[in-house]
């Protein structure tokens, strides 16, 4: 901080931006992935062999 | 419910919050009908979330898995485009320099959480009056897509907090109403996972919910009721029109990811649910005695 203004600070906007897509990215891979298994066993379970 | 009428509010949306931003910023006016910058904020934001929600319940009970792709490439479209533009063209801000480029993703989280918060809301108070269990898994989607929204929130405030009020966190009035919101709503996926009959999970749940939502518009307004820390709100008049895109392009980008993972969470849901509900398969034993 410089006289009331923020100086530098680059490294914090690319924390905040890292955090964001990978926080999104892992959460939706996770869901589709939940998803996926949970529509597999569904169609073992209506087509058991 | 079809999808025509949500991709007709989507392009209305689209209009007003890119076309006519990019078309005044270059000093085009014409294409904003006359409209002040507040109405058009409000008509962008309004037919923006009508159309995603639109295309939310005309398709989350779906088999396919081409609409919630739709939403999400959409989103990932929108959030590269609004990112790259935030990060890399729009200018820095007077006083919070570069850091003030944090905004462009933490103020479309805060909002598209309260919003997933809402849609929670709307569905519980909806499967009270009419229960279908289709809304007890749009809740428990929106739940869950809400609660991940607010726990970014609060990293993404924390990381912007460190440089700007030189600490990660303050027990003010916005961060400790937001805090208490994400820690109701997870105590809600917590009361659905300890309670197994579907019926009373998705009674209690709605109820637990409505409670909860109380915080959100506490969280909304604490920043103008206390003396807080964090600014206000802003408004299109309050911001540059340099910052308008990026903006309004990551706060689109946000809303259709988070439509398109509450659209896999409610799935996912239903079919949890379908599993639960259905009669156990007979014994090895008893297959025997039958033969």
């Amino acid at each position: 901080m410089s006289g009331g203004v923020v100086t530098g600070g680059w490294n914090f906007v690319i924390a905040a931006y890292t955090v964001t897509f990978s926080v999104l990215f892992i959460y939706g891979v996770s869901i589709v992935t939940r998803l996926r298994e949970e529509r597999s066993r569904e169609k073992e379970e209506a087509n058991p062999q | 419910m079809k999808t025509g009428p949500a991709a007709i509010l989507l392009a209305i949306g689209a209009y007003f919050g890119f076309v006519v931003a990019v078309a005044q910023f270059h000093g085009v006016s014409a294409l904003a009908l006359g409209l002040p910058s507040g109405a058009i904020a409000t008509l962008a934001a309004g037919c923006g979330v009508a159309g995603a929600i639109w295309f939310l319940f005309a398709n989350d009970q779906a088999d396919s898995s081409a609409p919630w792709q739709v939403m999400a490439g959409l989103g990932v479209l929108c959030l590269a485009f609004g990112s790259y533009y935030g990060l890399f063209v729009a200018p820095p801000e007077q006083y919070m320099g570069e850091v003030q480029r944090i905004m462009y993703v933490h103020v479309p989280t805060a909002w598209n959480a309260l919003l997933a918060m809402t849609l929670a809301f709307a569905c519980a108070v909806i499967f009270l009056f009419k229960p279908d269990y289709k809304w007890d898994s749009r809740m428990e989607g929106a739940i869950e897509v809400g609660v991940v929204l607010a726990f970014l929130l609060c990293c993404q405030g924390a990381i912007w907090a460190k440089p700007t009020w030189g600490v990660w966190w303050d027990w003010d009035p916005r961060l400790t109403t937001t805090a208490v919101l994400l820690f109701a709503f997870l105590g809600i996926l917590a009361l659905r996972r300890f309670v197994e009959d579907p019926a009373r999970r998705a009674i209690w749940s709605s109820v637990a919910t409505i409670i909860a939502y109380v915080d959100v518009p506490i969280v909304y307004f604490s920043v103008r009721w206390w003396n807080s820390l964090h600014q206000q709100q802003s408004n299109p008049g309050t911001v540059s029109k340099q910052f308008w895109l990026p903006l309004r392009l990551n706060a689109f980008g946000i809303l259709f990811l988070m439509v398109a993972f509450i659209m896999i969470r409610a799935q996912l849901a239903t079919l949890r649910r379908k599993q639960e509900m259905a009669p156990p398969l007979p014994e090895v034993a008893e297959l025997g005695e039958a033969v």
